[in-house]
């Protein structure tokens, strides 16, 4: 036997294993999403657009909007980390804040449930603090909810991305700008994030793709329309085995991932050379 | 030195820690002067520097600015620029950005601006190269725009954190007299670290040579050189050779007692605080007449008498590596001796140094080599 055929057979189990568990079954899909009642047509597009068009704008929302403020979150932890004066306050929130990173997504919904709803510890302890009464208390378990359990469970995730890269800066350039007269906040935005973009630009990208595939937390926390395209996804399989719709909702969410994901290999492109 | 400098030190300590690295630090920086201060790594200088920009916060004594206190006062309230070692530039902005950051803090117009950064850039040779990144500059290039960013806010007094130690020897030369010509043209205060003597030397008005976190000595450059006040100093000013010796004071006469080392001689006080007892020689090898056995003393001076254990040529005069005694010493010579001959070494009076060995601390600790003062190049 050659050796190239030797090869070759070293890396058929792995190649085997991506080709029938993951490239087909994402084929088979694909082309199922093309294909109603064995015959090829935009039927299941029709469909989709027709009774998700909300849902789609929804996620795209939501995704988003919860994007943006894990960023904001990051920054702010980031930088209070590099350029917090209180060592002791610095190393507290050093401690505290990757918790919940180690906390699956439907254990988020679950603490988020008992966290946010009309009567929930967060209503009840603003009751008893006197700062409302329980009849202005409201629920918050719609999509505030879903965005409060991804910026919360995501947040730390950028957080520790955005720190490191911001611990490993040359520190002269923080002193530098101090130096000239630039106030803490500005070094933060003008002379810290530029330089840690990169870093931060992928930390959201893989959060952004996460928060794209989650299911439980929107199961548990919105239980009402619109809701998530995940949602839906394990709607139209359970309840109604219609793997034609499904398959195009995952094709629609595929491509919204791949948008972001397209800046991602430009980035690590561009890194390389 | 007088109590009304332009910026003033009054008994600044700082520590890290359990350690002490900067004790009663009292200096005074008079209006344009500049200053260096000098001392090999760890003695404490960069931290008084960072001290004076506000990076640090001395835990004890006061540093003012035209009599106003400042010691509290955030990095960002203070007034000062500071060249850093790095240079610090930040690598997301282009060199007109960088030059330009101090005065769009500041809330300067933008065509304002521009008309400064365009003055700077061209003060310093960097014409041309406003919109470039600082990866795509020289090192030399990075310099002067660190250079350039710190003087267009205009700064009343100009830090330098070994600045030029990462420039290449021969830049270095030239950057030198161009940071000096320039301090003198904008009349800025300047203070610049050093750990390079012959730098401090040449650029400073004056000289402050830290030791330990204290001020071992401050004066001009002819001082400091001329008339070390201790042994610490001298060696760090280049004169390494050290010789231990007995001596007598007479009047305003000190007798150099011969002994292993050789016949001694007698040189005047001339207004130092010497005593009878131990005294540390120290002299630098430039210092010494390298002359045969038997040549006789034509000046005020000490003669020592040693055997060549090795010679070579540094370039100018031959280098003789000279055993006197149970030490060996650097001396000069404008002709080279062959190792093994036995020679005279003549210093004159008012090139060689003597002070009294402090009690308790021998000159020669066992076990180290007789030059246990490392001076970086």
């Amino acid at each position: 036997m050659s050796r190239r055929l030797l090869g070759l057979l070293l890396v058929l189990p792995a190649l085997a294993v991506i080709a029938l568990l993951f490239i087909l079954p994402l084929i088979m899909s694909a082309v199922g999403a093309f294909q109603v009642d064995g015959a090829f047509g935009w039927g299941n597009f029709v469909k989709t657009f027709d009774l998700y068009t909300k849902d789609i704008i929804f996620t795209v929302v939501i995704v988003s909007l919860s994007t943006v403020l894990i960023g904001l979150a990051s920054i702010a932890i980031g930088g209070y980390l590099t350029l917090g004066n209180n060592p002791v306050a610095v190393s507290i929130l050093r401690f505290l804040y990757r918790w919940p990173m180690f906390i699956p997504f439907i254990v988020v919904g679950q603490l988020m449930r008992t966290f946010l709803a009309k009567n929930g510890m967060m209503n009840n302890a603003a009751v008893s603090l006197g700062l409302m009464t329980p009849m202005e208390t409201m629920s918050f378990l719609d999509w505030r909810g879903i965005v409060f359990a991804f910026v919360w469970k995501q947040t730390p995730f950028v957080a520790l991305l955005v720190a490191g890269a911001m611990a490993s800066l040359n520190r002269d350039t923080i002193e530098a700008a101090r130096n000239l007269g630039a106030s803490k906040l500005r070094v933060l935005f003008e002379i810290i994030v530029p330089q840690v973009a990169v870093t931060l630009t992928v930390g959201l990208i893989l959060s952004f793709v996460t928060m794209m595939s989650v299911l439980s937390v929107p199961l548990m926390i919105n239980a009402q329309s619109p809701t998530m395209l995940t949602a839906d996804i394990a709607f139209r399989v359970n309840a109604y085995g219609d793997y034609g719709v499904a398959n195009a909702l995952g094709l629609i969410s595929l491509v919204l991932a791949s948008s972001v994901a397209w800046i991602y290999l430009r980035i690590s492109l561009k890194e390389r050379t | 030195m007088s109590g009304d400098g332009f910026l003033q030190l009054r008994g600044v300590a700082s520590r890290y820690g359990q350690t002490r690295v900067l004790k009663d630090i009292d200096l005074s920086i008079g209006k344009g002067e500049f200053v260096a201060l000098l001392g090999s790594s760890g003695c404490g200088k960069t931290t008084l520097l960072r001290v004076i920009a506000g990076f640090i916060e001395p835990s004890d004594g006061q540093v003012a600015v035209n009599g106003r206190d400042i010691t509290r006062h955030q990095p960002d309230k203070r007034g000062m620029a500071l060249v850093f070692q790095s240079y610090a530039l930040w690598p997301h902005m282009t060199v007109a950005q960088n030059i330009g950051y101090g005065l769009r803090l500041r809330g300067v117009a933008r065509d304002e601006i521009a008309r400064r950064v365009s003055e700077m850039a061209e003060l310093l040779g960097l014409s041309g190269l406003e919109e470039r990144k600082p990866a795509n500059l020289s090192g030399g290039q990075r310099q002067r725009v660190a250079l350039g960013r710190a003087l267009a806010i205009d700064p009343e007094i100009l830090l330098l954190d070994e600045p030029l130690s990462n420039l290449d020897a021969r830049i270095r030369l030239s950057v030198r007299h161009e940071l000096r010509a320039l301090q003198k043209r904008l009349g800025i205060t300047a203070v610049h670290v050093t750990h390079d003597r012959e730098e401090a030397m040449v650029m400073a008005d004056r000289i402050v040579i830290l030791d330990g976190g204290r001020i071992a000595q401050q004066g001009s450059p002819e001082e400091v050189y001329n008339r070390p006040a201790s042994s610490f100093v001298a060696a760090f000013m280049g004169a390494e050779n050290l010789l231990e010796l007995d001596g007598v004071r007479d009047g305003e006469t000190f007798v150099l007692q011969p002994g292993s080392a050789g016949e001694g001689g007698s040189v005047p006080v001339a207004g130092r605080a010497l005593e009878s007892g131990a005294v540390e020689a120290r002299f630098r090898p430039e210092a010494a007449r390298l002359t045969d056995i038997d040549t006789p003393a034509t000046e005020p001076g000490a003669r020592f008498f040693g055997e060549v254990m090795a010679v070579s040529y540094p370039g100018g005069h031959w280098r003789h590596a000279v055993k006197v005694g149970d030490r060996e010493i650097m001396a000069d010579a404008d002709r080279a001796f062959p190792p093994g001959q036995p020679v005279t070494v003549f210093v004159p009076a008012e090139t060689l140094f003597l002070f009294n060995t402090p009690s308790g601390d021998p000159v020669s600790r066992p076990g180290l080599p007789s030059e246990t003062v490392k001076i970086p190049a």
